[in-house]
């Protein structure tokens, strides 16, 4: 075990279950590195999580405070719990492509627009893969998958055309990045990053499902093939949008706006 | 005391900031807007949180992150908006996190009518988790004062069996305005029976034990407890797990937690029944037309009796024991609540008297009344009930 894994993570769930050659453990653990990086510790992070790959990968591994939400709601409970958290306190959000970008889009959206102090960590594995490899809206175009036998032909919005972050940052989000996992530290350090704004962050880190994935759309179970593909997969990554601390954070504003209006009670 | 005249909206609200609420997220609705006009007017006074949510599903998710950070939460809504809370309801259920929700009832089904009263959603708070494998505590107000003084309760449930409770208003409950007696000191709280519980926090890191005992406190995070909490069926330190012994446990605990300390839920008001050889069942605004009807009807010699349920959920079987003919009134032309007395009443024959969007009259319970005690088949204009079995 890692010394990240024996600091942070708890002993019987830091095994984790993702399957041989998935770039979810990778990606997991850049966050805590971040978090690492940052200086923080156990007792400054409250760790929630979505369903899926990444809900069921990341859930009550931190050794730390830690829930689960219900499948793309874990923003509108970050909102609640923000404000019944001191400022201090940080949330992460680790959560997959279908639930921030399709089932949770409304409620990210909102989260985005208040400004609400959480830093969401969206790990893309291109598809809905804990259900089996089904097609979600950040696979490639044409893949042939579970749920699209002759290949995807809608839209999607995986940045190749458009793209959901655009939609992330127009609602507001104050610090948005995208890496792949094989980038090594830039991943680190943009959730690091993130983690340092008192708002609304989005890191997406993309990387292939090989069991689903690999095998329905390209051909292969081969770990080194399919990363070999994932390479040359056409993304625009790094840090896209930095506006931290242009707006206030959600909570913050909302304890100053609640003292204004006591004030002004009492000059009445 | 403070007296004052309000509508079942406000009392709601007051009785919520009474009970420590410092959290409320909503979406407008008729009948239910009031509620959340009212607390964005009261809660920065009481340096609490009102949140416009972009949908329903939105609001109860955010009073349930609220109450898993330590605060107490309440959500209000009609129909249309309480479906949606489904998702949200069953998320505090089965990580048993308290949250008070209002449901005002009106005419449905689905939008149907709005500024009318209806009861349409009897079974709907009892089961408005998918999955089953548990109990619900749901309470119904028939006044504005009851409704100030069941909000209380709710909050007092809630924290004390960790869990979701829900308050089964009807338009004419919320929308309706009357007087309302609010405490002011130590005293007036005492006089009216109000009592509180704080919200503790649980010691982690294990989750709760696989008993049913209440008073274990809800996980509360932020206080570095190493609390895990999550809807996943789980393991005795909250960990998702697919074993179903612990299943057994879990769902066990859900169940055994409120039918086993029932005595604190369980409510109901009783008029006249004990010589009664029919006796009138209702809840919320219609059970105030039975209880004229009742009183009318002793006038003239009728030997008729009234049951009012305050708890609908757990079902109080035992009120249902008399050896009487039941007449069960609702607001819904369907009949829910029969259906349910009808199972606890068992060999006692039961009837319906139902309608959606306005109150019987007495004149017309009474007819009924008559007609059920004379062997006859009940009619009245041109809808027809006969007895509620099918036989």
């Amino acid at each position: 075990m890692s010394e990240l894994t024996t600091k942070y993570l708890r002993a019987e769930k830091a095994r984790g279950t993702s399957c041989r050659g998935c770039g979810l453990r990778p990606a997991h653990h850049k966050v805590l590195e971040a978090i690492d990086r940052s200086g923080l510790t156990l007792a400054d992070i409250v760790w929630g999580t979505g369903i899926g790959c990444s809900g069921r990968q990341t859930y009550a591994t931190w050794k730390g405070d830690t829930f689960a939400g219900t499948h793309g709601r874990v923003y509108a409970m970050a909102t609640g719990l923000r404000l019944a958290l001191p400022p201090e306190k940080k949330i992460i959000l680790t959560v997959g492509d279908g639930d921030a970008y399709t089932i949770g889009l409304q409620h990210l959206l909102n989260c985005a627009r208040r400004n609400v102090g959480v830093t969401v960590v969206v790990l893309d594995n291109l598809g809905y893969q804990s259900t089996g490899g089904q097609y979600s809206i950040t696979t490639p175009e044409g893949s042939v998958t579970d749920s699209s036998p002759r290949g995807t032909w809608e839209q999607n919005w995986a940045g190749q055309g458009l793209d959901v972050l655009n939609i992330v940052k127009e609602a507001g989000a104050t610090f948005i990045a995208r890496h792949t996992v094989l980038e090594g530290d830039a991943p680190v350090s943009s959730i690091a990053q993130a983690l340092q704004n008192p708002g609304f962050s989005l890191v997406q880190i993309v990387y292939p499902c090989v069991s689903h994935f690999g095998v329905q759309t390209l051909g292969t179970r081969s770990v080194p093939e399919v990363y070999k593909w994932f390479e040359s997969y056409p993304l625009s990554t790094g840090i896209l949008w930095n506006s931290i601390g242009s707006r206030p954070e959600f909570s913050e504003a909302f304890r100053q706006q609640n003292n204004n209006i006591k004030n002004r009670k009492q000059d009445v | 005391m403070k007296r004052i005249f309000e509508t079942g909206n406000a009392a709601i609200c007051e009785g919520a900031i009474l009970a420590g609420c410092r959290l409320f997220a909503g979406y407008p609705i008729t009948p239910a807007t009031e509620i959340a006009e009212n607390m964005s007017r009261r809660l920065p006074e009481e340096d609490g949180f009102y949140l416009q949510a972009e949908d329903e599903i939105a609001a109860l998710h955010i009073c349930n992150g609220a109450s898993l950070g330590g605060l107490k939460a309440m959500t209000a809504t009609s129909g249309p908006g309480y479906i949606l809370f489904a998702d949200a309801f069953g998320w505090a259920l089965s990580s048993e996190i308290p949250v008070v929700i209002v449901n005002s009832q009106r005419v449905g089904p689905v939008s149907g009518i709005t500024g009318a009263p209806g009861q349409g959603e009897f079974y709907l708070s009892r089961y408005l988790a998918h999955g089953g494998n548990y109990e619900t505590i749901v309470l119904a107000p028939a006044s504005v004062q009851e409704a100030f003084l069941l909000t209380v309760r709710a909050f007092y449930l809630a924290e004390r069996f960790r869990t979701p409770v829900t308050i089964l208003a009807d338009q004419m409950v919320t929308d309706g305005w009357e007087t309302l007696l609010l405490p002011e000191t130590a005293e007036d709280i005492e006089e009216m029976d109000l009592i509180f519980y704080d919200r503790q926090v649980h010691p982690g890191p294990d989750f709760y034990p696989p008993t049913d005992d209440i008073d274990i406190p809800p996980v509360v995070l932020g206080h570095n407890t190493g609390g895990a909490c999550s809807d996943w069926t789980p393991t005795l330190k909250g960990h998702d797990t697919e074993d179903i012994e612990l299943h057994h446990q879990h769902a066990w605990r859900l169940i055994h937690k409120i039918l086993n300390h029932r005595e604190l839920i369980d409510d109901a008001e009783e008029w006249e029944v004990d010589d009664a050889e029919i006796i009138l069942v209702a809840y919320g605004t219609p059970s105030r037309v039975v209880k004229s009807a009742v009183s009318e009807g002793r006038l003239q010699g009728l030997r008729i009796g009234g049951i009012r349920l305050i708890s609908l959920w757990p079902f109080q079987d035992k009120l249902f024991q008399r050896k009487a003919s039941y007449l069960v009134v609702e607001l819904n032309w369907d009949g829910q609540l029969v259906r349910e007395v009808e199972r606890a009443a068992r060999a006692n024959s039961v009837h319906f008297w139902g309608r959606c969007g306005e109150l019987p009259t007495v004149k017309e319970l009474l007819l009924t009344t008559q007609q059920i005690l004379e062997g006859k088949t009940i009619s009245r204009e041109a809808w027809k009930t006969v007895r509620w079995s099918h036989v």
